[in-house]
């Protein structure tokens, strides 16, 4: 019985903070905690029976591991599982780094109301979807019609046909997630560095510290915890690809396929016709599966050197 | 130590939590057989479509009859063309009620989901309540509809072959003083191209976009695998590769002449097509055709077109199921369900409700079977009519020919059947393989179709592909479903 | 001279000052250069539009994309009044939850702060998929065709919780608080009276987040909502892309030439873009209110120092 009374003794100690999370956690209970036992149909051949969901996921019959095979089958498998890592590296890296010396640039123009000129233009492409996105790419691209080759011949190259060269893609794509993804990241960079104590800055000031020096010295220390979380998050998608950049930027093109195929555009080409749900959860599992293992390892590397960045 | 049993604890009680929402949530199950005009049951129907406004206020006027004639009331719900398929799959995998669905080889997949249990098996429904149906639609419809010998959704009665046929913008066929009698096949357009490309130089003749196919020598088992009997097979069923028949490869090669003659579109693998129909700018093409679809065509574009078959019209399984009804698995009503499709696809005043509106504010009476749409129509009640029941007993627009219908009935029994009809593959053992193979099939298949790339080199790349992705399996297990129907079938 | 080099500190050097405007200003340029083109395709012709493709100096100006939106003015006028409600809504709920959640999970002598942080980013990765979530929506919750369909499964975000928590935790320091509540204050009290004054930068961009997730939100409604009057902006647009291209890329359809009848029922290129002007233009000018809590947010701080 003592485990009990002295849980509930605990419980009674933390009552605010219980109190604090307790909408949050009931809202996980729903909309994440009660949904994920469905993910038992990844292991199931599910059929429709007449008594809804819950009824036909039990009669539904076991099959292990079966719907996971065609996500490792193939040769397709090695490419995907490649592009989709190397990809996300690249752009865990890149975006990191661009993010906080775009949010250190901003943080340091002396004239703020450009500044934020600058800052809101950034956030634009934000609010373009990825086909939108895609219309453009293409009036850029095209081959007859597009500037770029317009250019290329203006100014005495051959014309390139994009969309069957694959060798520039690598590139397009980086550049573009970057392009979408900086203005947002940067905003939470900008404000963890405006929220540092401006009395460290005095200090420096004082004991002669230079601009760069202080950047170096207290800006990228103070959010570095940031830094560390926020890599730990992006780590844990590293499976993950963002379906409309490499599906309707390179317009789905066939020559592309050994550089923008990813996990995501494979299982969505694989399943679009049958549109099996115990295989794409299965997939999805999979991705989850191994992002989980990879944030666990980080975040066990990173509390060996310092608690305080670690996620939990 | 103690920490676990902490968070041990916590997790217990968030789980007991959980299950006791869980508890809560089974599903009521009351089985009332009312249906009659005093007490009529409420039918639920989806389809795809742009959203209507005026749908609710037709669908009011559907029920005042149909609550009268079989003691049903009808609720409509349309999702768009972009949202269905999505849309259904969870319905119908969460076990949503609904009564009706439309379901096609294109949108919410029959097969598939018949298979996969989402639908009601309706061999014996449609004896007892689907007389009307049995009379009126055309029996290879039903035939080439079944799964395993078993009727899952009605196919609407329209029209029934398919026959592609080369299409051409008159204007420059008559420009250039072009004899379209005389192209039968992809090579014979090789003069017309060339006499346009040489005339219009910016111009592209032939257009293709990443969906172009020409006629193909095979029934395929299914359109997303390379696999098929041959349509002047000789009664052995046999599945042979589309990629080693000797016509497609021929035409492979002919397309790859074109393009590089620049007669197709540089970006044709990846484009779709439709700017220059709008524009004009194109002299042929390839289309399925239906009676009278040089007058659709010409109007739906604005200037003239003509066509001349480029093959002879079969009766396939995907074309069966081009359009369909189905009624769901779950529906507690399914005997009523039947009912009203009966009525749907039989009664003349019904479905022209349901296809035109309501007279007087949707339409104009002209004449016994002739009717003139009102701009409300256009605005508020534009449905897509080859999604909502029988053609047969619609009435004709002041544009439509007399024999409309009859020259469908026509078109309807020139037609051979495919020697696959009504054999549906049951891919469930494969499934595997059949998801590689469609990541190979959408890497190849554009630009091979379109010409891009050279057939010579890709053609057996994209064979040792499929061979990898386990095409060989496939085909095994295809043939050895094929021998069964074939076997049965005697 | 002590002056001087003091002031140098304080701010780069203006040679340096003048190359972070070029960088910022050139990346601005680019980010701001095809929304400028979503603009002038919106007000070009659609002659033009099929004749020469996308142009940044088309040949024929037109307003038709527009008429043609206003015309059918209700249901967008009713889709903005969706989109901006449950944008305000949503955004002030999932601010509550979220950063009382977050605070409670900072702080040091929270015992199961370990349990409950878990618990957050668990939901980062893992999740049951489309049809469990759909049941759970529909039947246990009944939100099916209501308002709170398109607020309550955005209300929670795992990543806002972790950012928002390293805000607090590296923002407001423990003895802060600590002195809070020897004065007296409760745990309660000392958030919404020291720490969130403290952390608002922090809690602005996420409130940023959460508005724009709102804003940009469509796939719940197409989920959850069947009733017109409830879909929001978003997801009229949405739903308009996707059916163009499920209807120009579905061969059998365009084979059939039925694809070409059907696409006439859908809005014109110009008129897509116009959509997207709309949408996107009031949420970018609601961007620098935002903006202004930052610095709101900075002056309180630096008062209670």
């Amino acid at each position: 019985m003592k485990p009990i009374k002295n849980f509930i003794h605990h419980l009674n100690l933390n009552k605010v903070f219980l109190l604090m999370v307790l909408p949050g956690a009931l809202w996980f209970l729903f909309f994440s905690y009660i949904p994920m036992f469905g993910a038992v149909i990844a292991f199931k051949d599910y059929r429709i029976g007449r008594d809804g969901f819950l009824a036909s996921l039990m009669q539904s019959e076991w099959v292990g591991f079966k719907n996971f095979e065609y996500l490792f089958s193939t040769n397709d498998a090695y490419i995907i599982t490649r592009n989709t890592i190397l990809y996300n590296v690249v752009f865990i890296i890149l975006g990191l780094v661009c993010a906080v010396a775009m949010a250190i640039i901003l943080s340091e123009i002396v004239n703020k109301r450009l500044a934020k000129v600058y800052q809101t233009g950034m956030f634009l492409p934000h609010f373009l979807s990825w086909v939108i996105v895609g219309y453009f790419t293409f009036s850029f691209l095209s081959v007859d019609k597009g500037v770029l080759n317009q250019f290329l011949v203006w100014i005495g190259q051959d014309p390139v046909s994009w969309y069957s060269e694959s060798k520039y893609w690598p590139y397009i794509l980086v550049f573009l997630n970057l392009w979408k993804g900086i203005g947002y990241s940067s905003v939470v960079y900008l404000a963890a560095i405006v929220g540092i104590d401006k009395t460290y800055y005095e200090a420096a000031m004082i004991d002669g510290a230079n601009k760069w020096q202080q950047i170096r010295h207290i800006t990228i220390p103070s959010i570095s915890t940031l830094m560390t979380i926020l890599t730990l998050l992006a780590v844990g998608r590293i499976f993950y690809a963002d379906f409309g950049l490499f599906y309707q930027i390179p317009r789905d093109s066939g020559p592309l396929y050994s550089v923008t195929n990813v996990i995501d555009t494979y299982v969505y080409r694989g399943l679009k016709v049958t549109g099996d749900i115990s295989m794409s959860t299965a997939a999805g599992l999979y991705q989850s599966f191994v992002g989980f293992i990879l944030v666990m390892t980080s975040n066990w590397i990173v509390r060996k050197f310092n608690k305080e960045n670690a996620l939990f | 130590m103690a920490k676990t049993k902490k968070m041990l604890l916590m997790s217990i009680s968030l789980v007991m939590m959980a299950s006791l929402f869980l508890a809560g949530c089974g599903s009521k199950n009351e089985a009332s057989q009312e249906g009659t005009p005093e007490k009529p049951v409420e039918l639920i129907w989806q389809t795809i479509g742009t959203p209507q406004k005026d749908v609710d206020k037709v669908m009011a006027k559907v029920s005042e009859y149909t609550k009268e004639k079989i003691g049903v009331t009808v609720k409509m719900k349309m999702y768009d063309w972009g949202d269905y398929n999505q849309k259904m799959q969870v319905v119908s995998a969460s076990g949503e009620p609904y009564d009706i669905a439309f379901t096609s080889s294109w949108a919410f997949d029959y097969v598939n989901n018949a298979r996969k249990g989402a639908f009601y098996d309706l061999t014996e429904l449609l004896d007892q309540h689907g007389q009307g149906i049995k009379d009126t639609v055309h029996p290879s419809f039903l035939e080439g509809a079944k799964i395993d010998g078993k009727l899952y959704a009605i196919p609407v009665n329209k029209e029934l072959p398919a026959q592609k046929v080369f299409r051409y913008n008159k204007d420059l066929v008559d420009k250039y003083n072009l004899d379209i009698d005389s192209v039968k096949t992809l090579e014979d357009l090789e003069p017309l191209l060339a006499a346009v490309k040489k005339g219009e130089p910016n111009l592209y003749p032939l257009s293709a976009g990443k969906d172009f196919r020409f006629t193909l020598p095979l029934d395929l088992v299914n359109e997303n695998m390379p696999l098929g009997v041959r349509l002047d097979d000789n009664g052995d069923l046999k599945i042979v590769n589309l990629l080693e028949q000797p016509e497609v490869l021929k035409n492979f090669e002919t397309m790859h002449k074109f393009y590089k003659a620049g007669y197709v579109k540089q970006d044709a693998a990846t484009a779709t097509s439709g700017d220059e129909m709008k524009t004009g700018a194109w002299l042929t093409d390839l289309a399925h055709t239906q009676p009278f679809a040089d007058a659709l065509w010409s109007e739906s574009n604005g200037y003239p077109v003509v066509s001349r078959p480029a093959e002879d019209p079969y009766v396939y399984n995907w074309s069966v199921t081009g359009s369909m009804m189905a009624i769901s698995a779950n529906s507690k009503y399914p005997e009523k369900a039947m009912e009203f499709l009966n009525l749907l696809n039989t009664d003349k005043y019904l479905r022209n409700l349901v296809n035109n509106g309501i007279e007087g504010d949707h339409y104009k009476r002209l004449g016994e079977d002739r009717i003139e749409y009102l701009p409300a129509k256009q605005e508020n009640y534009d449905m897509p009519s080859f999604t909502l029941g029988n053609f047969f007993i619609l009435d004709k627009l002041p544009s439509d020919p007399d024999n409309k219908w009859e020259e469908f009935q026509k078109f309807n029994d020139s037609a051979k059947n495919a020697p696959l009809l009504g054999f549906n593959f049951n891919g469930d053992k494969v499934k595997t393989e059949m998801a590689s193979i469609q990541n190979v099939r959408e890497e190849f298949y554009p630009s091979l179709f379109t010409g891009t790339v050279d057939p010579a080199v890709y053609v057996p790349k994209a064979l040792e592909k499929f061979k990898q992705a386990g095409l060989d399996k496939v085909q095994a297990e295809m043939q050895a479903q094929i021998d069964e129907w074939k076997a049965s079938k005697k | 001279m002590r002056k001087k080099k003091y002031r140098d500190a304080h701010h780069v050097s203006p040679a340096i000052n003048v190359l972070f405007n070029i960088i910022a200003g050139v990346f601005a340029f680019i980010c701001v250069y095809p929304f400028l083109f979503v603009i002038v395709i919106s007000l070009t012709s659609e002659e033009s539009l099929t004749k020469n493709g996308y142009s940044i100096f088309p040949e024929k100006w037109s307003f038709a994309a527009y008429e043609y939106i206003f015309k059918a003015g209700d249901q967008l006028l009713h889709s903005y009044g969706v989109t901006i409600l449950i944008t305000v809504l949503g955004t002030l709920v999932s601010l509550l939850v979220i950063s009382l959640y977050a605070y409670a999970i900072s702080r040091k002598n929270f015992s199961y702060r370990g349990f409950f942080s878990f618990i957050a980013f668990f939901t980062m990765l893992f999740n049951g998929g489309l049809v469990p979530t759909y049941l759970v929506v529909t039947q246990m919750l009944h939100l099916k065709d209501t308002l709170w369909a398109l607020i309550l499964p955005l209300v929670m975000n795992a990543f806002y919780i972790l950012i928002l928590r390293t805000f607090y935790s590296t923002t407001v320091p423990d003895a802060i608080i600590e002195s809070a509540k020897i004065d007296g204050a409760g745990e309660l009290r000392a958030f919404f009276t020291i720490v969130v004054p403290i952390s608002l930068p922090g809690i602005a961009t996420i409130g940023l987040f959460a508005t724009l997730g709102y804003w940009n939100d469509w796939f719940n409604a197409l989920l959850y909502i069947d009733n017109p009057s409830l879909v929001p902006l978003q997801s009229m647009l949405m739903r308009i892309e996707n059916s163009m291209q499920f209807l120009l890329t579905n061969a059998q359809l365009s084979s059939s030439g039925q694809s070409l009848e059907l696409l006439r029922t859908l809005p014109q290129e110009a008129t897509r873009m116009a959509l997207v002007v709309l949408a996107t233009v009031p949420i970018a000018c609601a961007y620098p209110f935002f903006q202004r809590y930052f610095v709101q947010g900075l002056t309180i701080g630096a008062v209670k120092e």
